[in-house]
């Protein structure tokens, strides 16, 4: 009887890690407050970040895809730019992502991506490529644009829309809440963000599919 | 000739009559490079003062489609302004429903091909013509979104307002757009919609699905899982980040019936306040049936509990084929030294608290990850079942003799035979509790409860008492001197019990099957009885060419192969079967918060029995104390109302009710008095006495 038992016993642990891994195969949802999952990626000029090492400096995650009509608003009106420099002085260390697949709207390699943001003037600190989607599945980055507010202690501080209208009209930047602008102030201040988690909205992240 | 001329002539002349008695109303469109948009009116006249309907009409290019009122989690609805005459009025678009479209990992709302978006205008008392513009800014997408516009005027006259040639296009849109409901719509705390009213049943309804009408309600992209019982409809939604019980969850509710005729309702579901049941068992103490209160239970109470409860599991029927199992190893050593009966002993221990050990890490992390993780849970999984079946089917066979396990597969190199036994010592105590695990003990659901509320811990500390009162038994059998020489030398008699205990196997077999057809119902059964019949060859096949060289030889694992080979295909059959709708098939209600809520509603008291297929202790005491004829005539002249809980597939009002009351698994047998007072619990194992004293109230 005992001879037998190996032989099934590795019949039954294939068995119940099967059944098991459905009831695991639950999305990974992130909260407010929660550690920000760490991760490494290479910029557009082949230089590694790692996003622990930026700790004690808040960290803004941007998705970006230059096709995207939203994308196009928040950059032609100026107003990303304008942010993205605010952020800075503030000493909040700014990541774009490009996390578009390969032959996707959006896809960009290291020199088109400095190309993209030379030519419409941005001032991220680093351009990160993801073209594996590796980030983007990381953080569940649903659109461009989409934001993610780490603050100084690691922590997600804020994460969702550019702001309060999801319109790709660039006249309503201006009658919108600036929910990304109040967020940096209120973590630069060690304040709590006041609306924390809000719609993200704009183009679908081109995965791979 | 002429009679064919005439007859031509005839044909046209009709055409020609049909289509002026309906004239075209349709501003001139205009096209961008993946749309034609047009304004149409549903009439070709206007009466002064009287409403009608007008429609933004998008032709769409193959593969492009366009959002609907809440486009999901990305796209954008189409604005339309309109600029009416001096007088005039217009509602909103009365939005058709949309279909869900997976872009992704993202879930949105949208329209293709063709749709037409209805809304409708009051024009001014006066005749006169009148102009409507329209400015259309909309995005269109495919892969690649692009935002387009336009402008469209529609030019009316006033006359006999009969419908115009674009009226079909309004019936097509009034397929898709959404009543008001006719069912009372309610909300559970776990984003559950709950709807019901009679014309809902599982023969009424086959599928359905809901449309969100605004962000952050509900995560779009996951599924809805949908129940079905006598005069109600559960979907099963998963709440979003900022998902709030007290915020009523409206948008559109889609019904399919068996024959794909859908309907489409307006939902607006409210969470409902469910008297004494949903409060803070912390603040309103359930009074137990036995003296123990839940919140004052230390650490050393609770291990006692659990070790106690391990030692009764040995008695459980679906853990004693295992113990019959060691019974037959321990008759085997007992020509033994004592020592290698020890080695055993400690082996089978290991293999216990081993994995209790890694049940508990797996309980800490899917607690982590939010499920409802209840006692039992794997049993849930059709697939596992299946394979449990099977999996003790082979342990009968090999039991019966129809096939052996020749040593030397695992018989490398010497002194591995000590290790092979010890080790299959290790692997006994491994599925001791495998199986063990639905069969909760009084003592240890109690327990388990306390200590997965406690810290990770308490809950690790209670599950290795649990083991080691498990494994007390064996240990005792091997330890103690007497016993281990009070046993009988080995006989002929060995082989005949080696063949009895096959039968504590096919019992469980048998029981498995029946759980199985519980879960995917009698397709599930006949996939299960195929793949017993394929094990049976297989282990036929190896038996009886056992010992054989040659062709013969190589034929028996030939046929094995092929026929394990089958057996694989009907497990994968079997995840693939979608589960057996959850029907009330019994004279027992079934249970949701909705009918308890009634229920009590009405003031009377109810009984609530919470049960599963695979709880034999459950089957037990209905057996004994709930379907008696004792308590059948008690509830009814004290008008107590009996609610059934089935919880053999998850189920998370289900769960959440276990939840509430600090426990993980069924029984859970609780008894709501007439006067609105927290429940009463009763004990999990019942008697007719028990349950008639409880409810005497």
């Amino acid at each position: 009887m005992p001879r037998l038992i190996p032989h099934v016993m590795s019949l039954t642990l294939a068995l119940a890690s099967a059944s098991l891994g459905t009831v695991s195969g639950l999305a990974e949802t992130l909260h407010i407050g929660q550690q920000a999952p760490d991760f490494t990626g290479a910029d557009s000029n082949g230089k590694t970040v790692q996003l622990s090492e930026l700790k004690g400096k808040p960290v803004l995650l941007e998705w970006t895809n230059d096709g995207c009509p939203f994308v196009k608003k928040w950059y032609s009106s100026g107003a990303m730019q304008k942010l993205q420099r605010e952020a800075a002085s503030s000493g909040v260390v700014w990541l774009t992502i490009a996390s578009s697949a390969p032959g996707e709207q959006g896809y960009v390699d290291a020199i088109a991506a400095n190309q993209d943001t030379a030519s419409r003037n941005a001032a991220p600190a680093h351009v990160l490529l993801d073209p594996q989607g590796r980030i983007g599945h990381l953080y569940g980055a649903q659109t461009t644009p989409h934001i993610f507010l780490i603050d100084q202690a690691g922590k997600l501080a804020y994460m969702g829309g550019a702001d309060s209208i999801a319109s790709t009209n660039v006249e309503d930047i201006a009658k919108a809440e600036p929910y990304v602008h109040e967020a940096i102030e209120a973590v630069v201040a060690g304040k709590p963000v006041q609306h924390a988690v809000t719609r993200p909205y704009g183009c679908s992240v081109k995965y791979s599919s | 000739m002429t009679h064919c001329l005439l007859k031509v002539f005839a044909f046209f002349a009709f055409c020609l009559c049909s289509a002026a008695s309906a004239s075209a109303l349709e501003s001139a469109p205009f096209t961008t490079p993946h749309a034609r948009v047009s304004l149409v009116s549903e009439i070709d006249g206007f009466d002064p003062g009287k409403a009608f309907r007008l429609g933004l009409r998008f032709q769409m290019a193959k593969g492009w489609h366009i959002y609907w009122l809440n486009p999901g989690d990305a796209g954008e609805p189409p604005q339309l302004d309109l600029t009416l005459p001096q007088g005039a009025t217009a509602s909103g678009i009365d939005w058709p429903a949309p279909y869900r479209v997976a872009e992704g990992p993202l879930m949105t709302y949208s329209y293709s091909d063709e749709v037409v978006l209805p809304l409708t205008v009051t024009p001014p008392q006066a005749a006169a013509p009148l102009t409507i513009g329209a400015k259309v800014t909309f995005l269109i997408c495919e892969k690649i979104c692009v935002p387009e516009e336009g402008a469209l005027q529609l030019d009316m006259q006033s006359g006999h307002a009969a419908p115009s040639a674009e009226a079909p296009l309004f019936s097509a849109a009034d397929r898709r757009i959404p009543h008001p409901s006719p069912y009372a719509a309610s909300l559970l705390p776990d984003a559950t919609l709950v709807v019901a009213g009679a014309g809902l049943s599982p023969s009424s309804v086959k599928e359905a699905s809901f449309f969100p009408d605004k962000w952050g309600f509900i995560e779009d992209a996951a599924p809805q899982r949908l129940s079905l019982a006598d005069g109600q409809l559960s979907l099963a939604l998963k709440p979003a980040q900022s998902f709030d019980p007290k915020v009523p969850l409206s948008g559109v509710l889609r019904i399919a019936d068996k024959e794909g005729a859908e309907r489409f309702l307006f939902i607006s579901a409210t969470s409902k306040d469910l008297p004494a049941a949903t409060e803070n068992p912390a603040q309103h103490p359930a009074t137990f049936a036995e003296a123990s209160p839940e919140a004052g239970l230390g650490i050393l109470t609770m291990l006692g509990f659990a070790f106690l409860g391990g030692l009764i599991l040995n008695l459980m029927p679906c853990v004693f084929p295992i113990l019959a199992i060691k019974a037959l190893t321990i008759a085997q050593l007992s020509g033994h030294a004592r020592g290698k009966a020890q080695a055993h002993a400690a082996a089978y221990t290991a293999g216990v608290l081993f994995s209790f050990a890694g049940l508990g890490v797996l309980l800490l992390g899917l607690k982590a990850a939010g499920a409802a993780a209840g006692w039992g849970f794997q049993f849930q999984s059709p697939v596992f079942v299946a394979g449990m079946a099977f999996l003790l089917m082979l342990i009968g066979l090999n039991l019966s003799g129809v096939f052996e396990i020749s040593g030397r597969f695992i018989r490398a190199g010497s002194g591995l035979a000590d290790r092979g036994g010890a080790l299959g010592s290790f692997f006994t105590g491994f599925l001791a509790v495998l199986v063990a695990t639905p069969c909760t003990a009084p003592f240890m659901g109690t327990a388990i409860a306390a200590a997965i509320a406690a810290s990770p811990f308490a809950t690790l500390a209670v599950l290795l008492a649990l083991g080691l009162g498990l494994a007390t038994p064996y240990v005792l059998i091997a330890s103690i001197p007497g016993l281990v020489d009070l046993l009988p030398r080995p006989g002929a008699w060995m082989v005949i019990l080696k063949q009895a205990l096959a039968f504590p196997m096919y019992a469980a077999t048998a029981w498995l099957v029946w759980v199985l057809s519980q879960q995917i119902g009698s397709d599930g059964v006949l996939a299960a009885a195929t793949g017993l019949v394929l094990l049976g060859l297989a282990a036929w096949a190896i038996g009886v060419t056992q010992g054989r060289h040659g062709f013969a030889h190589r034929f028996g694992r030939a046929v094995c192969v092929l026929a394990l080979l089958g057996t694989f295909a009907v497990l994968y059959d079997i995840a693939a079967t979608p589960p057996a709708l959850v029907t009330a098939k019994d004279e027992a209600e079934p249970y949701s918060p909705e009918s308890l809520a009634a229920l009590r509603a009405q003031g009377r008291p109810v009984f609530v029995n919470l049960t599963a297929a695979w709880c034999v202790t459950c089957k037990i005491n209905e057996k004994v104390a709930l379907t008696s004829e004792a308590v059948q005539k008690a509830f009814a002249s004290r008008h107590i109302a009996y609610l059934k809980g089935d919880w053999t597939r998850a189920d998370p009002a289900i769960s959440a009710l276990l939840h509430q009351h600090g426990r993980d698994g069924v029984p859970l047998y609780l008894f709501y008095p007439a006067k609105g007072e927290a429940p009463v619990i009763l004990p999990q194992l019942l008697t007719a006495g028990i349950v008639l004293d409880q409810t005497g109230s």
